[in-house]
């Protein structure tokens, strides 16, 4: 039955591929077949916790093909079904024929193509094809991040993208290889009991690590989050870097791991959540700023992660399965409210034409689907209760605080557990300045003023995506068991303990909280009709005619935190000011670099390029010096084997 | 006792007594300054009168400018309903609700905030700006108090957490938090409650432009955010579930009493900070309940 759905799901994306420049409405309809197909198979493995594997009889590259699907894969097989489908359909309007006649065709072809190698990166159990399916999935992230490649900064962040994504790339042929080479077979599965395996998984989490976005290597991320077309940038951020969790939570769970690994990956995840979201907040670009958030949340992640890896080394799951469960309920989490989040960005864009928040505000008025749906996805990530992004969070922070409560793994859980509380209240102070400079207030330019709503193509992926965020706010329990399944697939040896996560009740105190809101806010509601209601401007202690431009900016709101994190940001601010009897036009324009890139990997790639270039000199063509090389060679070689007496 | 009745009657005591907190505030403010003052009572009089009154809205407010007090209240009135009273224990309990209450205390912070970007003016976004910022030191400052306590009594649950720290632990403990009370309910020094103009930098400001219900709502949330935090530090300081039940709970009014007092006390004495300083003395708060949990750690270990 699973091998049947998932042949129709991949048999659907190669038509879909085929007919993705001719027929865009044959193409909307095979993409989401295969997305449901996909949808059904993985589902049906998570429910039953029955892994799926399928040994070919033929040879392909010189391997033989071997697929396996099990609770881990198919967890992220969702994702990729999800937004693969919710996507498509947000693109049939959002990237439409009509307006992009050049790009449209070829987006929806790559589009199938990537979703197709996410599927296979996901179910290759063979290293050799692993990596094809990798490189494929790389590339064709490669074509749909430059779709708009007549834009110079779409074409630089395109090709930041595939030089990261191949450095990390070599990593993981390093990697495979390597571990082929001592296993003597290219298939992967557990490896436990070769302990000589352990100092590979650098290796692993370095390449891996790229591609999802861990801090410092997210150097190419939010240039080509933002860059990309929103349903791309959505599909990258909520899909695409978990591919590298992916890789990093199947190689940890498979590998014997190396004594330092837990406690590094604690160390970069909190790096990652503090000084991700940071960044997010200092940005004034909508989607770069959600690209940021994604750096912090894999930051989470990875120290839920890290915190797992501790507990199978101190062999304490009652910890250890609280951090797992959340390592994989904050993977799918995330990937619903910012898939949600980047869908509502590009709405943003789609209506106004810009994703500078300076210029935005007011837009629920005209935008109010997309502001009430974007409002949703901002209380989710800032990990707020009642919603998906607060359990999650709560789970992880039960693995770190039972491990405080048995002071174990103590110098690693309790600064996570502050870094996450401070990167916690940062995140709300992200979303608090995105919601409110972009959909409340004034509008601040005209095109903000005059907006309208998008279709229904766009803002249903977006509502049925707000629907899952609310059940599993409301309804944790019934996601938990999927996810103690999955659990079970990547620590076997925990699965008779219970790990007492109280999430029935956590579910309904929730409810209740929800109820208790209907209630009120209907009762003030009615309140307020009896009472009657005025409309007049802001008072504001007594203005008489205040204007757009005189609101907080996104940059003053984020001006006091950013004060903190100066020393790492570099906000770059140039000022005119008002000066004389008749002043020209004041300004301040405010950049926020990307600092490791531009202070760091740009100025040692800089050295790198003036070595080789000194190198380069040696190479001029002309024979006789090149003989002298050889002799001058020769000369050294001989003294070598005088002095050394070999 | 069945559970509803139960929590109907926390939630009575909660909401009726709450609003009597900033009432003897403000008369311990009068007695020091030698007036008379406004009754105790004076919070339930100006809540009953604003139920009553119309609402005058922003232009520019959409409807979440009335839906997000309503939230807010709501959230500050479930996280207090999870914090246990003396002997009397909570009306949930269950392993993790410490993050729960720390977290909606947080969604109260985001509504608040949202209602003040609705009305579109630099001051109320200043108001907001300024409350999310600083309450990241806060927030810190909170989590920090959480682990001090788990580490010392091993559980996670709110109800079986309070077990006190002895001697200078619970001092710098009882300093820290006290400070973050002053902060996060924006009390002198970060934040002065009397005025509506530049003086008031934080909280005020952001609810200039409520009235109405919906400022009922808000200021009756206050009163109850204040008694939460009273609360909180008053168990996690004094060894109060180790007493027999009705002298627990009398002990426990008695010393958020003491509190109130304490911070009436400081309003009178102390200047509100020059703005700079306030992340400096909100990081003084954390140090002062990072304190406590490395000296448990250490005597533990």
């Amino acid at each position: 039955m699973i091998a049947a759905t998932l042949t129709l799901c991949g048999l659907g994306l190669i038509l879909a591929a085929g007919v993705a420049r001719t027929m865009p409405r044959i193409w909307l309809g095979l993409t989401v077949w295969a997305a449901l197909c996909g949808l059904y198979a993985a589902l049906t493995i998570l429910l039953t916790g029955e892994a799926w594997l399928w040994r070919g009889g033929f040879a392909l590259g010189g391997e033989i093909p071997f697929l396996r699907l099990d609770g881990i894969s198919a967890l992220f097989l969702v994702l990729v079904c999800v937004v693969g489908g919710l996507g498509a359909v947000y693109a049939h309007e959002y990237w439409s024929e009509h307006h992009h006649p050049r790009s449209a065709p070829r987006g929806r072809c790559w589009w199938s193509l990537l979703t197709l190698s996410m599927g296979l990166v996901l179910t290759c159990a063979n290293g050799l094809h692993f990596l094809f399916a990798w490189e494929a999935f790389a590339l064709s992230a490669y074509f749909l991040i430059t779709l708009e490649n007549d834009r110079v900064e779409v074409r630089k962040a395109g090709w930041l993208y595939l030089a990261a994504s191949h450095a990390g790339t070599m990593a993981l042929f390093a990697f495979f290889s390597a571990m082929a080479a001592r296993t003597g077979t290219w298939e992967l599965g557990p490896v436990h009991d070769q302990t000589v395996l352990a100092p590979l998984f650098w290796l692993a989490l370095a390449g891996f690590g790229v591609k999802a976005g861990m801090f410092p290597l997210h150097i190419w991320l939010p240039s080509a989050h933002a860059g990309a077309p929103s349903h791309v940038s959505a599909m990258m951020s909520a899909v695409a870097i978990k591919m590298g969790v992916y890789g990093i939570v199947r190689f940890s769970g498979w590998m014997p791991m190396p004594e330092s690994a837990g406690w590094a990956m604690l160390a970069i995840g909190c790096l990652s959540a503090l000084l991700g979201i940071a960044f997010a907040l200092a940005q004034s670009d909508i989607k770069r700023l959600l690209a940021y958030c994604s750096v912090e949340n894999i930051g989470i992640i990875l120290i839920a992660l890290g915190l797992s890896v501790l507990a199978v080394q101190h062999e304490r799951p009652e910890w250890g399965k609280a951090a797992l469960a959340g390592v994989f309920l904050h993977v799918l989490n995330h990937c619903l409210f910012k898939s949600l989040l980047f869908f509502g960005a590009g709405s943003v864009l789609h209506a106004t034409g810009t994703r500078d928040m300076s210029r935005l505000g007011g837009l629920w008025r005209t935008m109010p689907w997309t502001a009430a749906l974007f409002a949703v996805g901002a209380v989710a990530v800032s990990g707020l209760p009642p919603l998906n992004g607060f359990v999650g969070e709560w789970a992880i922070y039960q693995g770190l605080l039972r491990a405080v409560a048995q002071k174990e793994a103590a110098a690693g859980a309790l600064p996570a557990v502050i870094v996450l509380a401070g990167s916690g209240a940062l995140a709300l102070a992200a979303f608090a300045k995105a919601v409110g400079i972009v959909f409340l207030g004034a509008p601040r330019s005209k095109p903000a003023a005059t907006a309208s709503e998008c279709g229904w193509l766009m803002y249903v992926p977006m509502l049925l995506l707000a629907c899952v965020i609310v059940a599993i706010g409301l309804l944790p329990g019934l996601f938990f068991r999927p996810i103690m399944g999955v659990v079970a697939v990547w620590a076997p040896q925990w699965a008779a303990v219970d790990p007492l996560l109280a999430t029935r009740t956590l579910g309904g105190v929730h409810t209740i909280f929800a109820c208790v809101l209907l209630a009120g806010g209907f009762l003030i509601v009615r309140r307020i009709r009896t009472t009657g209601t005025r409309r007049n401007l802001t008072w504001d202690c007594g203005y008489a005619a205040p204007s757009a431009h005189m609101q907080y900016t996104s940059g003053s709101f984020a001006g006091i935190a950013r004060g903190w994190f100066a020393w790492l940001l570099r906000p770059e601010i140039m000022i005119r000011r008002v000066r004389g009897h008749f002043p020209d036009q004041a300004m301040v324009l405010e950049r926020i670099p990307e600092t490791v890139l531009e202070k760091i990997v740009t100025p040692s790639a800089r050295v790198a390029g003036f070595v080789a270039d000194g190198a380069g000199k040696l190479q001029h063509g002309r024979l006789h010096l090149y003989i002298l090389y050889v002799f001058l060679g020769v000369t050294a070689l001989g003294f070598m084997i005088l002095l050394g007496g070999v | 006792m069945p559970i509803y009745i139960d929590i109907v009657l926390r939630l009575l005591l909660w909401l009726l007594l709450a609003p009597l907190l900033p009432g003897v505030i403000n008369k311990v403010k009068a007695w020091v300054a030698g007036r008379q003052g406004p009754p105790v009572l004076q919070l339930y009089f100006d809540l009953a009168r604003l139920w009553r009154k119309g609402v005058v809205l922003s232009t520019l407010a959409s409807p979440g400018f009335i839906i997000a007090p309503a939230v807010a209240w709501t959230a500050v009135v479930t996280a207090a309903l999870l914090l246990p009273l003396a002997g009397t224990g909570a009306a949930f309990s269950f392993d993790g609700d410490v993050l729960l209450l720390v977290y909606l205390l947080a969604l109260a912070r985001f509504c608040t905030a949202w209602g003040a970007m609705e009305t579109g003016s630099a001051f109320e976004g200043m108001g907001a700006a300024r409350e999310v910022s600083f309450a990241v030191l806060a927030e810190i400052g909170i989590i920090t108090a959480v682990l001090t306590l788990v580490v010392q009594s091993g559980s996670i649950a709110l109800s079986s957490m309070f077990e006190p720290l002895s001697g200078p632990g619970a001092a710098l403990l009882a300093v820290g938090l006290f400070i973050i009370l002053l902060a996060e309910n924006c009390r002198v020094p970060f934040d002065d409650p009397n005025t509506h103009l530049e003086l008031t930098m934080i909280h005020e400001v952001m609810v200039l432009d409520h009235s109405g219900p919906p400022l009922a709502m808000i200021l009756h949330g206050a009163a109850v955010k204040l008694m939460l935090f009273a609360v909180f530090l008053a168990q996690a300081v004094l060894p109060l579930s180790e007493l027999p039940l009705l002298i627990s709970v009398a002990a426990l009014a008695g010393s958020v009493l003491l509190i109130t007092v304490a911070v009436g006390l400081v309003e009178s004495l102390t200047a509100r900070l020059a703005f700079k300083r306030v992340p400096l003395l909100l990081t003084i708060g954390f140090l002062f309940c990072l304190f406590p949990l490395i000296l448990t750690w250490m005597g533990e270990s």
